[in-house]
């Protein structure tokens, strides 16, 4: 019978004890580490030690010479699977970059470094440069290098962070905005909403606080429209011949175009069911946060590569999606999450359009002037950036007293913590704990709505704590006007009643994650349609993945 | 002049502000009844600050100075990585290296006194190859310290976490007091059982080493340049020591990646 193979994941003292005793007892070990060198010269734990062998443990050198010990430090697993007793493991084992056996510990390359960084093995009280020992007690050296800085890795679109904010630094404004259309069309618009996982990222807040990359993205977007440089998005000359349509002028959509533009696909059309493109960041995002002009103009650079957008073209409704699919060599979906969902109580149905209205209509109708009037009180319900959102617009189109209802505390509110202290500011009343009950009316108008308290509980599957009723602690609030905000959902009756598409339960679209291909062949999907409501720089990396999908699918055929 | 803030050293140069730029905005009245954006921007001058405060981190920058200094020539940059597809019967995961502990109580000083360390940083201070070669400085004010409280971190704990702990931190005391003369290291805990029953006759024979059984309450500075006051109860009553330095006996936590590991394959943390 062969050797037991037996996997030890971490490289540390008790890693190395047991590779020890693994493999003297007849099996083949083999070790994995992520750091570059083994660890275990520790102070014990479970004994009291003499002050001169503190930090001697024969272990190390002797789980080096042992032949049924295979070593892989630097080393991370890409997949690890279990099946019946066995497990399988993908394993990448990144270069050092140092051939150790030749090394002499002679140090020069350390004097030359440029580079100064924390050392994690000092547990940051020392730096270190890139090239360098982990483990100064084992020698070993390694040369480090990151993919991408933190930053550039949490975008999704990865855009080049250092290099823009780099050439802010230097005064080059527009070439710094160059670097982020490489990657990005719409940096004024994503400047000004984004959540910014970059800066959650940032290696600055270890001193203070993180970069404002976010704002600096705004910043150059602005200089050009400040210095009326009108830049033209240069494209190849010679065309692939391909028909492409791409439903949605969102995030996604507009992203995935110009991606297509930039390869040079010379036939792109954006069908947009509304009279006004970028979908959610036209009717979801209020123009006291992203002004539409910014964003027409956005837009129109886009189109100015010879990407064609038909407004008030409704798929399903003015031009059939059957047709789409037939005229076209490929199709990519970019719709949205459009639909508000309901909170499901009593009176939500009766009162709807009489002073019941969903938040994504509410902020669409306002965007595109049809609201009609505002007055009276005004109850929003729910913790979203939509729920800030409609909570703020109706502020300013001027509801006398404007509450949000939100059934947990500020802490586990999902929007954005700046906006929620905006719209406080501003005056908005944030009722926490607070959930609606039932919508009251007479005469065929909202009067108000019961609710009642909560608690927190147990946490839930989301980390969230699980909030619960209080018995007996409803009350009642007058108003005239009710916003359900609390999720968006989609919807796909373009696709008519019937169709070949992969949904989630959620009634999203299923997409291969490499390529953005739906099951249907020719047809991709990206952004909100397929995650769900997401943030939209989300969208955009959705849309260039997409659009690499779209190339590929069309130069194979 | 260096200063120091969340255990980091920072150089503050002139041109780079320390602080990050507030967006500047129109006042809630302007806001009332428009839509007008109520961001209005950086100025120029703010947009280069803040972009000067950019590390523009990536480790090794690829300049091949290194490369090209070093005689034996082993650095070679064209190693590839490998990757790697391996079968197992059997698979035992350990913490491996990555120190993560729960976070320290808050009003213990961690992270708002540079004199106040992890044991995890005083292991490495005191390892003859780490920072300071076995030299036990304050990272305070550079000094030799001659009176060190050794704490426990996190008041909730098992008799496992305090026993483990514990040991660590009479280890380290007695590391300490054999490379400084006339020094002396209170150990403050609420000492467990188990090690009462194991260790507690010999770590009471360590001279120089008061162990305590107390529970650390609050560590402050009042004043510039003063030694930190450690507060804590004993028998129900409040005491307050100054101390030069305070080690934290901190509360192992497996690492994110491992956890992941764990949950994938079903299988407990050795």
């Amino acid at each position: 019978m062969e050797n037991k193979r037996v996997l030890i994941i971490g490289g540390g003292l008790e890693g190395v004890r047991t590779a020890i005793e693994k493999a003297e007892a007849g099996a083949q070990v083999t070790l994995v580490e992520k750091f570059p060198t083994l660890g275990a010269e520790r102070i014990p734990r479970d004994r009291l030690i003499k002050p001169d062998n503190a930090f001697i443990n024969p272990d190390l050198d002797k789980v080096r010479n042992l032949s049924d010990v295979r070593i892989l430090t630097n080393s991370e697993f890409t997949k690890v699977t279990r099946e019946g007793g066995k497990v399988h493991a993908s394993v990448l084992k990144k270069s050092l970059r140092v051939d150790n056996s030749k090394c002499n510990d002679c140090k020069a390359c350390i004097k030359v470094c440029p580079v100064n960084m924390f050392d994690d093995f000092d547990e940051g009280y020392t730096w270190r440069t890139a090239v360098d020992y982990f483990n100064p007690a084992t020698g070993e050296y390694n040369i480090f290098k990151e993919d991408m800085p933190a930053c550039q890795s949490k975008c999704p679109v990865h855009l080049d962070i250092r290099r823009y904010v780099g050439q802010i630094a230097d005064g080059k404004y527009l070439e710094s905005l160059a670097t982020i259309r490489e990657r990005l069309p719409l940096p004024g618009s994503i400047g000004r909403i984004c959540p910014h996982p970059c800066e959650t990222a940032c290696n600055r807040q270890y001193l203070d606080k993180s970069i404002s990359i976010c704002f600096l993205k705004r910043y150059v977007a602005d200089v050009e429209i400040n210095e009326e440089v009108e830049p033209v998005y240069e494209t190849p000359e010679k065309k692939h011949p391909e028909k492409i349509a791409v439903v949605g002028a969102g995030p996604a959509g507009l992203t995935c175009a110009y991606d297509l533009a930039m390869m040079g696909y010379g036939q792109i059309k954006i069908f947009e069911a509304l009279p006004v493109p970028g979908g959610y960041l036209w009717v979801g995002i209020p123009e006291y946060r992203l002004p539409k002009k910014l964003l027409k103009r956005e837009v129109d650079l886009i189109a100015k590569m010879g990407v064609e957008i038909q407004y008030n073209a409704r798929i399903g409704k003015d031009i059939s999606f059957e047709d789409l699919i037939n005229d076209y060599d490929a199709v990519f979906i970019g719709a949205g999450c459009h639909q508000g969902l309901k909170l499901r109580i009593p009176g939500e149905d009766e009162y709807k359009g009489k002073g019941i209205v969903d938040c994504v209509t509410f902020l669409r109708e306002q965007a595109l002037g049809k609201f009609p009037e505002a007055g009276g009180k005004l109850i929003v319900i729910g913790g979203g950036n939509a729920a800030i959102d409609s909570a703020r617009v109706g502020w300013r189109m001027g509801f006398d007293e404007v509450y949000i209802l939100y059934r947990r505390t500020k802490k586990e509110m999902p929007a954005n913590p700046w906006e929620i202290d905006a719209a406080e500011e501003e005056g908005v009343i944030i009722q926490y704990l607070a959930a609606p009950v039932e919508i009251l009316g007479e005469n065929e108008r909202v009067t108000g709505i019961r609710c009642i308290k909560m608690e927190l509980g147990e946490p839930d599957a989301s980390g969230r704590r699980r909030p619960a009723p209080i018995e007996g602690s409803e009350y009642v609030i007058d108003a005239e006007t009710i916003i359900p905000a609390i999720s968006q959902g989609t919807d796909l009756s373009f696709l008519g009643e019937k169709h070949d598409f992969e949904l989630s339960r959620r009634n999203t679209f299923q997409i291969d994650v490499e390529t953005g291909a739906t099951n249907v062949p020719g047809v991709f999907a990206g952004g909100d349609v397929v995650s769900g409501p997401d943030i939209a720089i989300r969208a955009v990396a959705a849309g260039k993945r997409a659009a690499l999908g779209i190339d590929k699918y069309l130069r194979s055929k | 002049m260096v200063y120091e803030k969340g255990r980091r050293y920072i150089i503050p140069f002139d041109d780079v502000p320390a602080d990050r730029a507030e967006m500047p905005e129109i006042s809630v009245e302007e806001r009332k009844g428009s839509f007008r954006e109520v961001e209005t921007g950086f100025p120029e001058a703010v947009a280069v600050a803040e972009a000067k405060r950019c590390l523009s981190c990536r480790r090794c920058l690829g300049c091949a100075l290194c490369w090209a200094e070093c005689e034996p020539e082993a650095i070679d940059f064209s190693i590839p990585d490998e990757e790697l597809e391996l079968d197992f019967d059997e698979v035992i995961i350990t913490r491996g290296q990555e120190n993560s502990f729960q976070p320290i109580d808050s009003h213990l000083g961690y992270g708002t006194y540079a004199d106040v360390i992890t044991d995890l940083q005083f292991e490495r201070m005191l390892s003859p190859t780490g920072p300071t070669d076995g030299l036990v400085v304050s990272p305070f004010d550079g000094e030799v310290p001659r009176r060190i409280a050794v704490i426990q971190g996190n008041a909730e704990g098992d008799e496992d976490h305090f026993l483990s702990s514990l040991v660590l931190g009479v280890n380290e005391s007695i590391l300490a007091l054999d490379r400084i003369e006339d020094m002396k290291v209170a150990l403050v805990s609420p000492i467990c059982q188990s090690f009462k029953k194991k260790f507690s006759p010999d770590a009471e024979k360590i001279p120089d080493l008061d162990i305590i059984e107390g529970a650390p309450e609050s560590v402050e500075r009042t004043q510039e340049e003063e030694p930190l006051i450690l507060t804590y109860s004993q028998d129900g009553k409040i005491k307050k020591e100054n101390f030069d330095l305070i080690v934290i006996l901190t509360k192992p936590e497996i690492s994110a990646e491992i956890s992941a590991l764990s949950q994938e394959l079903e299988q407990e943390v050795l």
